[in-house]
């Protein structure tokens, strides 16, 4: 059986929220994954903030991105003794359909193998304190 | 008329590795390496009107009550982290170009306790839009430039052998150095046997943790005449950054092609414009080395190589002390010290005065780079050419 990276332990991780995060967290929170486009311009940003860095307007629309691949990845091991969590893939996700946005997060229920830049990926959720957190695994990665 | 900026003296305390310059407290490091950098100039600390830091900064009213500077005209912090460390050298030149202050000391200097720079995207306060990095747990800058290192090796073609050439290079220079904290010289096959850390990177990609201080007199190069040293004049120096780069590897939303680079493109212009030369020009090159993907990346920057050639430039030899431009003959912060860019300084220094351990014969012009890192990323070129 290949190694499979540990999911990031969020049981500490009490998300910080402001006016311009909340919508994706309370997308979270009913399993969607929604990101931040321009009302006037359309163009995706992140992260969520209070202007279009394209026309600098303030109206916000959130949309499903559709699918969703690895942009790029680490593969993290602590050294021996080290107090650091067990092996991990964190990882930079990217949208063809939400151009403009790369988001971190954790790569699991993967095995090694199969996570490599272009990957397509499943999303799943983590539970933190008081959010569910994104995280993907490789969408049918080969049987080992 | 303009004042010419040149840099008069330089001082350094010895270089600790990370907790070990106790019970000196971080105030006497800084002290002792700014008496030691006045007497290097021939000045004495009275004739100090100006303070430069780099970083977060000290407290300019304490440092003048230690050490008796009876006045100041001039006090000024760079505004980038990591990126800024060069800035030092901007923020003195801008006083002495205006006639603000008559001699600024520039300090930079770290003292680690119980929070290690290594673990800092671990330890910084969490934000609304900077969650991020914990929620995919990434704990440090190296784990977030191995993103921008296997990018790099995705688009490019990058090999482990050009990281590992980076390191070895920086190793050999700092083994004739007797203040450096790694010396004994690494084998190819000895990186490649070292387990990952943050993959592709292992251990000797990452920088060393030290504790230590550095201080620079910067004063006109018309008085610079009338001083103890050979004068090295600040030919340029920049602080500058790109919105496409912004908070770097807290944003991590560049553009593609920005996003594997090292961001120092708008510094690069800059400098060369200002100080009119080209990169073919620049005799050494003191590269801000936290992680050695990123030295190859600034290798491209600066435009000493083309994009994306980086990886093939330095495993051809280019950046040894012998070739077509040396990178680090100091060894570094991959092997030398980590002073958070200080020691890259000094060492441009004492190449352009003809005093380095590894000196470069005839060198004229030395690039010194702050960190890849969120901006205003810094950097500035100096000469020995009046």
């Amino acid at each position: 059986m290949e190694e499979m990276p540990a999911r990031p332990d969020l049981s500490t991780l009490d998300v910080p929220m402001d006016a311009w995060t909340q919508p994706f967290w309370d997308g979270a929170a009913q399993g969607k994954l929604l990101l931040p486009r321009c009302g006037k311009c359309r163009h995706f940003r992140w992260p969520p903030g209070p202007f279009c860095p394209h026309c600098q307007s303030q109206q916000t629309e959130w949309l499903a991105p559709g699918t969703a691949r690895i942009y790029s990845f680490t593969v993290v091991r602590a050294r021996a003794g080290a107090d650091q969590p067990p092996m991990h893939v964190p990882a930079l996700v990217e949208f063809p359909e939400a151009d403009g946005v790369r988001l971190l997060a954790a790569i699991v229920d993967t095995p090694l193998s199969a996570i490599r830049i272009g990957a397509a990926l499943n999303l799943e959720w983590s539970q933190a304190i008081n959010a569910m957190v994104p995280v993907f695994s490789v969408a049918a990665p080969a049987t080992i | 008329m303009m004042q010419r900026p040149a840099i008069v003296g330089i001082g350094a305390t010895p270089y600790y590795f990370r907790g070990t310059s106790a019970p000196q407290t971080l105030y006497e490091l800084i002290g002792k390496a700014s008496l030691a950098a006045v007497a290097d100039a021939g000045l004495k600390i009275t004739d100090i009107d100006g303070l430069a830091f780099y970083a977060s900064g000290f407290e300019p009213g304490l440092i003048t009550e230690m050490l008796g500077i009876p006045e100041i005209n001039f006090a000024s912090t760079v505004a980038a982290q990591g990126g800024g460390s060069a800035g030092v050298l901007d923020l003195a030149a801008m006083a002495i170009e205006t006639g603000r202050a008559k001699a600024v000391l520039c300090i930079g200097a770290c003292q680690q306790g119980g929070r290690r720079y290594g673990l800092s995207l671990a330890n910084i306060a969490l934000t609304p839009d900077g969650v991020w990095s914990r929620a995919a747990g990434l704990a440090g800058p190296g784990q977030a430039l191995a993103l921008v290192a296997r990018r790099h090796m995705h688009v490019y073609g990058t090999r482990r052998e050009a990281f590992a050439e980076v390191v070895l290079s920086s190793r050999q220079s700092a083994s004739t150095r007797p203040g450096a904290l790694r010396r004994t010289p690494l084998t190819l096959d000895a990186y490649m046997a070292e387990p990952m850390l943050a993959d592709p990177l292992c251990r000797f990609d990452f920088c060393l943790e030290t504790d230590g201080a550095l201080a620079f007199v910067v004063t006109s190069a018309e008085r610079a005449r009338d001083l103890a040293q050979r004068p090295v004049t600040i030919a340029a120096s920049a602080q500058a950054g790109s919105r496409d780069w912004g908070r770097a590897f807290f944003w991590f939303n560049m553009p593609d092609a920005v996003f594997t680079s090292a961001g120092a493109e708008p510094v690069a212009r800059r400098l060369y414009a200002q100080a009119g030369i080209d990169p073919k020009d620049v005799d050494v090159a003191l590269l801000y080395d936290h992680f050695s993907p990123l030295v190859i990346l600034q290798l491209e920057d600066y435009g000493f190589c083309a994009r994306g050639e980086g990886g093939p430039f330095v495993e051809s030899g280019a950046i040894r002390l012998d070739g077509s431009i040396p990178v680090n003959p100091h060894g570094g912060h991959l092997s030398e010290a980590y002073v958070i860019g200080m020691t890259h300084i000094r060492e441009a220094v004492e190449q352009l005065r003809g005093v380095a351990v590894n000196q470069i014969e005839g060198a004229e012009f030395a690039l010194v780079s702050g960190g890849p890192a969120p901006i205003p990323m810094s950097g500035a070129i100096l000469s020995n050419q009046l």
